[in-house]
């Protein structure tokens, strides 16, 4: 009869992706409403076991609770939209002129992201705070490529060391993202896809970052930049927004993935053959907690 | 598509209100008194109460909060907020104007 409670319990909390806080909570009242049930039941006459079923019966299939209380509190305000698409704005901002290639307006954006980053994860890991970690971990990852360019020789064995460094870090960041909802983890990195799709289109080998061809040429780029970062901005509004969790991954899954498919569809000839293994790698890195949540769940 | 279920949809939060402005009460309580007052006019899956009763709480119209029983179970009663009591006086007041309208145009099909 317990197990029977315990069974519904963990169907319900199985289906439901939110805060853990408010799972246990909505958990400990349906429990606290299913001894009401049984008791009153019983009193009635029914047999313990037959209470518990009616009980269990009277409250509705476990998968329909937890979606409508994930449809609760799966709806972001408009300041949390506004809040986690920020970062996606900043960044297009930075390339509506030549910001990007400021050191002060780089600084500056880069201060932000790290001291918003830190002040959300002080907080309780709020939802708008997911886009930003994704900015916050960026160097990480650019580092690593920037390790390629190194003189011949170093900057493979420099990538042999840091790579699995930084796949570690990311996979530890991501674990404890997904930990509330594998769709956060996605969420916070969306802009990987897109930038990498930008930086491997435009340069090749050498011209990495420090070239003036290289940066004339994303230059000359600017406005689709800034328009990928808009897309981007948009799908996380509506990602926050939406209440259905099917809209939600639409909405997260779209504009990054059109992006990186226009975008290395029309550079295709620029990138070398590390740079699509880097882009299946932000891909599948984006891709796959949306996958883990699709999964069915025992 | 059922009409009663459908009005009861539309009016579940101004009846949660309701019972709740007139004394603090957890989710049991609430779908007995639903039961009662109704006269088992309104049934439902009891746990669908419970994310309207969340949906009211994130709006600001009612507020949760834990109690320790005596036994030592834990109970989450509801409170009216000044924001759900406003709310829920403007909707009284609709409802007033709506059914009297809607007795004064099918009264005459009904008797």
């Amino acid at each position: 009869m317990i197990d029977n409670t315990s069974h519904y319990l963990n169907r319900f909390k199985a289906s439901l992706k939110i805060d853990q806080l408010i799972k246990d909570g909505v958990a400990d009242e349906l429990y606290g409403h299913l001894e009401d049930k049984v008791r009153e039941l019983e009193e009635e006459g029914l047999s313990r076991e037959e209470a518990y079923k009616v009980a269990i019966q009277s409250l509705g299939s476990p998968e329909m609770v937890a979606q409508q209380v994930y449809e609760t509190h799966a709806q972001g305000s408009w300041r949390e939209a506004v809040f986690s698409a920020l970062p996606h704005f900043l960044v297009a901002l930075l390339f509506t002129s030549y910001y990007w290639q400021s050191a002060i307006a780089l600084s500056i954006t880069l201060v932000l992201t790290v001291g918003i980053a830190i002040y959300g994860w002080q907080r309780g890991k709020p939802i708008w705070l997911f886009p930003w970690l994704g900015y916050y971990i960026m160097p990480v990852v650019v580092t690593g490529i920037m390790l390629l360019n190194l003189p011949q020789g170093w900057g493979w064995i420099a990538a042999l060391i840091y790579i699995p460094l930084a796949l570690y870090a990311l996979i530890h960041i991501m674990k404890q993202t997904a930990r509330r909802d594998w769709l956060y983890a996605s969420l916070m990195l969306a802009p990987m896809p897109v930038i990498f799709s930008w930086f491997l289109s435009i340069g090749t080998g050498s011209e990495f970052l420090t070239s003036d061809v290289w940066m004339a040429r994303l230059q000359s780029k600017a406005p689709w930049v800034v328009m990928s970062f808009i897309a981007l901005a948009a799908g996380t509004i509506a990602f926050i927004r939406l209440k259905p969790r099917k809209y939600k991954i639409m909405s997260l899954l779209i504009p990054p993935l059109c992006i990186l498919l226009g975008v290395t569809w029309v550079g295709r000839g620029s990138i070398e053959p590390w740079g699509w293994v880097i882009l299946l790698f932000s891909l599948c890195a984006f891709a796959v907690p949306v996958w883990m949540q699709a999964r069915p769940q025992n | 598509m059922n009409y009663g279920r459908e009005l009861l949809k539309g009016n579940t939060d101004s009846l949660l209100l309701c019972l709740i402005s007139r004394e603090p009460t957890y989710g049991y309580k609430v779908v007995k008194e639903l039961e009662q007052r109704s006269n088992g006019y309104f049934r439902f899956k009891e746990g669908t109460l419970y994310p309207a009763l969340h949906r009211l709480e994130r709006e600001g119209l009612i507020e949760g909060r834990w109690q320790i029983l005596a036994n030592g179970q834990q109970r989450r009663y509801y409170y009216i907020t000044e924001k759900g009591k406003e709310v829920l006086a403007a909707r009284l007041a609709t409802w007033q104007d709506f059914s009297t309208a809607v007795k004064a145009v099918m009264q005459a099909e009904t008797v």
